[in-house]
């Protein structure tokens, strides 16, 4: 197929976007069930041809046509072909049409599980999901068409190629990911609109949307974890996380979504906050639009982009349009939406709950604060004051370890009142363990947060600890089952449940991992082979310094011999200084580039950078980082999907 | 809860964050949590003392890295037609060369501007990426 | 020539997704979809009160509601359930 076809596709995609919208609205009005049918079926056409154009354009990018501008951005012939198919979305037209294509499989699945389900609410659902198509249809049509043909008035025999920072597996996965969960919002963000139109208030809806906020939530969740990861073993600063805007942008969405999965059990369940859950899913759709929109506009200054474009306008006029609309239609249904309920008691699950999800929007509001401090105070004073890591480090840790601490108090308090015979029951256990850890965290040494959040740390786990013991002890009692059965049986019974806390204890992990952050050190120093220098306690030894020519780029191997104070050999370390492209006449087109060696252990990360080359000296520049407990970061994440899986594992329906 | 405790607990929390949030803001325990965003020729004309933060492309042929430290940088970062002189001394990144485009922070003292912060753009290619390369690889390409 | 059919190919797929999309059009007889979507709804209404018996009961075993407590909140959805089940009867 060739390119043009791709565009007429977009075309097509916005026309019927346009024609089912209207259709649907026309079937509100005149209640033909025959016009809701052909709306439905228009909306799908929608996703169709966006499917035909997304397939159109990776079939451009396999083939390698250059005559497609973006074809010959993003890829190169000698770019190996997974990396050509994930040029898809490596640049904003590919990536704009890469978000359509996901939203359209959501919308059709949607569409297509919901015929003889919430025949109410679907007209509205489906207006949602394609008023968002045609917002991104508008945008890939007449803004940044991923179909544009290269503007050469010769044959373009090779394209740019992937920079090869890009060219690996994580950069490859986290975009995709990253817009799972973006995109994924959009379904619960429509039901939830369309129970407001319809002043439908059955917690049907809610449980019908569970499961997609819980994967939409789980995609977040990787994406920003895989964007850590990366950013830790490829760009060679150390961390991984800066708070940068768009870092940000990921999280804000993650937090309001988090608040949101726990507030809509207690709706499910109670019937309760209705108002506040409205809010919370609206706000996180928004944000995920917003998290879209940061970016591709370069509104901040940030490593992701410096420029500004016609993008930026276009995106803001939907996160408005998005808000004022939804809000506005809010306050008209305010009498459906005030709960029949009150919460009871402040020792009740429930406030628990509200607690946990008033902190999270907090968190979310400093992170907002911080990220927009250049835009307020430009707009307030005239200067624009940009702030950076440390404010947002010392703004959020109180407020994450308030988070911590609920996390672990939450899950002991019982529905609706907690008797004190409960209450000391349940959190004598963890209370005791969480002060013996302040006592011992003390002697050790440690101070400060670092204490605090150790303590929270074992703290909850004993608190998710004291959950599983109480539920298996339970089925022994009933059913006089074995450790091991009475273990599977009350996890496979409760499934959200005992996966939260999975997940809970994914997060307890991480939060070692990340106050392992405040022992970090680091050293920059240079070495002649057979020298050696020292860093926390480690020594480094430059054993060897080779070069090599490989295929795509050239290569300084460095050696080093890593032994600990008492001189017991660790490991070997080879970082190496690359530079890519290192045949091209034009030095400025030759890329430098680290590739890091990291020895990792549980205990710490020995990180080891090769900054540069006095090849005249033969002398190696070296950075070398100790960063303790880094490890458990992602041995958390890994914790939290299972969780999460476990949680989303279906039933079987009697 | 009788509604008014609860109206009271949010307001309680709105409270306790908006202050916090302000305090901090007004209050940042360490220097390098904020810098002023400023373009080079406001930062030359006003000799502003504070912590700064500037963008710019790095102009060509200006890096000089010193003979006896391989860390020790030299370059002059333009912004428009301002040029500003700036001494770096950590690890630079891989991106950083001629025409780089480029973050700095620090301190402006006498003509020179002491950057302890150097970040260039990420690889990552969506805004304006191309602005300042000719678009394709002319020169391995032309057949 | 391969533009022409690329565009015979995307102006074939227009014509048949619109045939496919206006067909509903010409159905003569209203599809009642409501009454069973209701019915539908009810039964799932039902299922959902049933999982929140299960699992009062094992908030029960473990421990975190007292006997009495207990007593009076499944008491409250049995009759919730009770009732559906008579609406889903008579229909």
């Amino acid at each position: 197929m060739t390119p043009i076809a791709g565009g007429v596709a977009l075309s097509l995609a916005f026309g019927f976007g346009l024609l089912a919208v209207l259709t649907l609205l026309f079937y509100n009005k005149y209640q033909d069930q025959r016009l809701f049918l052909v709306g439905q079926r228009l909306a799908l056409g929608v996703s169709f041809f966006i499917f035909l154009a997304t397939f159109i354009l990776s079939y451009q990018l396999i083939i390698s046509n250059f005559d497609v501008d973006y074809v010959a951005r993003y890829t190169s012939i000698e770019t190996p072909t997974i990396y050509k198919i994930s040029a898809l979305w490596a640049g904003q037209s590919g990536s704009l049409l890469f978000w359509l294509f996901i939203l359209s499989i959501f919308s059709t699945i949607t569409i297509l599980q919901n015929q003889h389900k919430h025949h109410e609410l679907m007209p509205w659902v489906i207006i949602s999901l394609t008023v968002t198509q045609i917002f991104f249809l508008i945008l890939t049509n007449y803004v940044t068409n991923p179909f544009q043909p290269t503007e050469a008035d010769f044959i373009v025999a090779n394209g740019n190629g992937l920079n090869p920072l890009l060219q690996n597996i994580t950069m490859a996965i986290h975009p995709p990911t990253l817009y799972l969960g973006y995109v994924g919002f959009s379904v619960p963000f429509a039901f939830a609109f369309s129970a407001l139109v319809n002043r439908d208030t059955s917690p049907l809806w809610i449980q019908s949307i569970r499961r997609w906020t819980l994967v939409a939530w789980l995609f977040l969740s990787m994406g920003i974890i895989l964007g850590g990861w990366w950013a830790y073993q490829e760009l060679g600063w150390g961390g991984y996380w800066a708070w940068d805007p768009v870092e940000n942008a990921s999280f804000m969405p993650w937090l309001t979504a988090t608040a949101f999965i726990h507030s809509i059990i207690i709706q499910e369940k109670k019937d309760m906050l209705r108002l506040w859950n409205m809010a919370l899913i609206i706000l996180t759709f928004t944000l995920c639009i917003f998290g879209t929109f940061l970016t591709r506009s370069g509104v901040m200054s940030s490593v992701h982009s410096f420029t500004e474009s016609s993008l930026g306008p276009i995106f803001l006029f939907f996160v408005f349009f998005i808000m004022i609309v939804s809000f506005g239609i809010m306050y008209t249904r305010l009498d459906v939406l005030k709960s029949p309920r009150k919460i009871e008691s402040f020792t009740s699950r429930e406030s628990g709950f509200l607690f946990n999800n008033m902190v999270f929007v907090v968190l979310c509001f400093a992170v907002f604060w911080g990220t927009l401090f250049p835009v307020i105070s430009e707009a307030v004073r005239g200067t624009k004051i940009t702030v950076g890591a440390p404010f947002f480090n010392q703004i959020n840790t109180p407020i994450g370890l308030i988070l911590l601490a609920l996390t672990g108090i939450g899950p002991l308090l019982a529905w609706r009142r907690t008797g004190s015979k409960s209450l000391i029951r349940n959190f004598t256990f963890p209370l005791v363990m969480c002060v013996i850890a302040v006592i011992l965290f003390f002697l050790v040494g440690f101070k400060g947060y670092v204490v605090v959040s150790f303590s929270l740390c074992v703290f909850v786990t004993s608190a998710i600890m004291t959950e599983f013991y109480k539920g298996i002890r339970a089925r022994k009692n009933k059913f006089n089952e074995s450790l091991h059965l009475a273990l599977m049986k009350i996890v496979s019974k409760n499934r959200s449940r005992y996966g939260g806390y999975i997940v809970h204890l994914g997060i307890v992990l991480m939060f070692i991992g990340f106050t392992g952050h405040a022992f970090d050190r680091e050293k920059e120093f240079s070495l002649q082979v057979g020298q050696v220098d020292h860093v926390a306690g480690y020594e480094f030894e430059l054993l060897k310094l080779t070069e090599s020519e490989r295929p795509n780029h050239y290569a300084w191997i460095s050696e080093l011999k890593v032994t600990d104070h008492q001189g017991t050999f660790i490991t070997n370390l080879y970082p190496e200084k690359r530079v890519y492209f290192h045949r091209n006449p034009d030095i400025n087109r030759r890329q430098p580039h680290s590739e890091l060696d990291i020895y990792s252990t549980l205990n710490k990360d020995i990180y080891s950078i090769f900054s540069s080359i006095d090849n005249d000296n033969k002398t190696a520049f070296l950075k070398i980082m100790v960063n303790p407990l880094v490890r458990w970061v992602w041995v958390g994440g890994y914790i939290l999907v299972f969780g999460t899986l476990i949680a989303l594992w279906p039933r079987k329906e009697k | 809860m009788k509604n008014n405790k609860f109206t009271l607990l949010i307001l309680g929390v709105v409270a306790v964050t908006g202050f916090w949030i302000s305090w901090v803001s007004l209050n940042p325990s360490d220097e390098k949590a904020m810098a002023t965003f400023v373009s080079v020729n406001e930062l030359i004309n006003n000799k502003i003392n504070k912590r700064i933060k500037l963008g710019g492309l790095v102009k060509d042929g200006s890096i000089v890295i010193s003979e006896t430290n391989q860390l020790e940088c030299n370059f002059v970062l333009k912004e428009g037609s301002s040029e500003l002189y700036v001494k770096y001394g950590r690890t630079r990144p891989d991106l950083f060369k001629d025409g780089a485009e480029v973050i700095v922070a620090g301190q402006y003292n006498n003509g020179i501007f002491y950057a302890d912060e150097l970040q260039t753009k990420c690889a990552s290619r969506y805004e304006g990426d191309l602005r300042n390369e000719s678009s394709y690889n002319l020169t391995e390409v032309l057949q | 020539m391969e533009i022409l059919r690329d565009y015979g190919l995307i102006f074939i797929s227009f014509v048949l997704s619109m045939i496919y999309a206006i067909e509903p059009l010409f159905m003569s007889k209203l599809v009642d979809i409501n009454k069973r979507d209701d019915h539908n709804s009810l039964k799932r209404k039902k299922v959902m009160i049933y999982r929140q018996i299960k699992e009062l009961e094992m908030e029960h075993d473990i421990g975190n509601i007292n006997d009495k407590d207990f007593a009076k909140m499944r008491d409250e959805l049995k009759k919730e359930v009770s009732e559906l089940i008579s609406q889903i009867k008579s229909k």
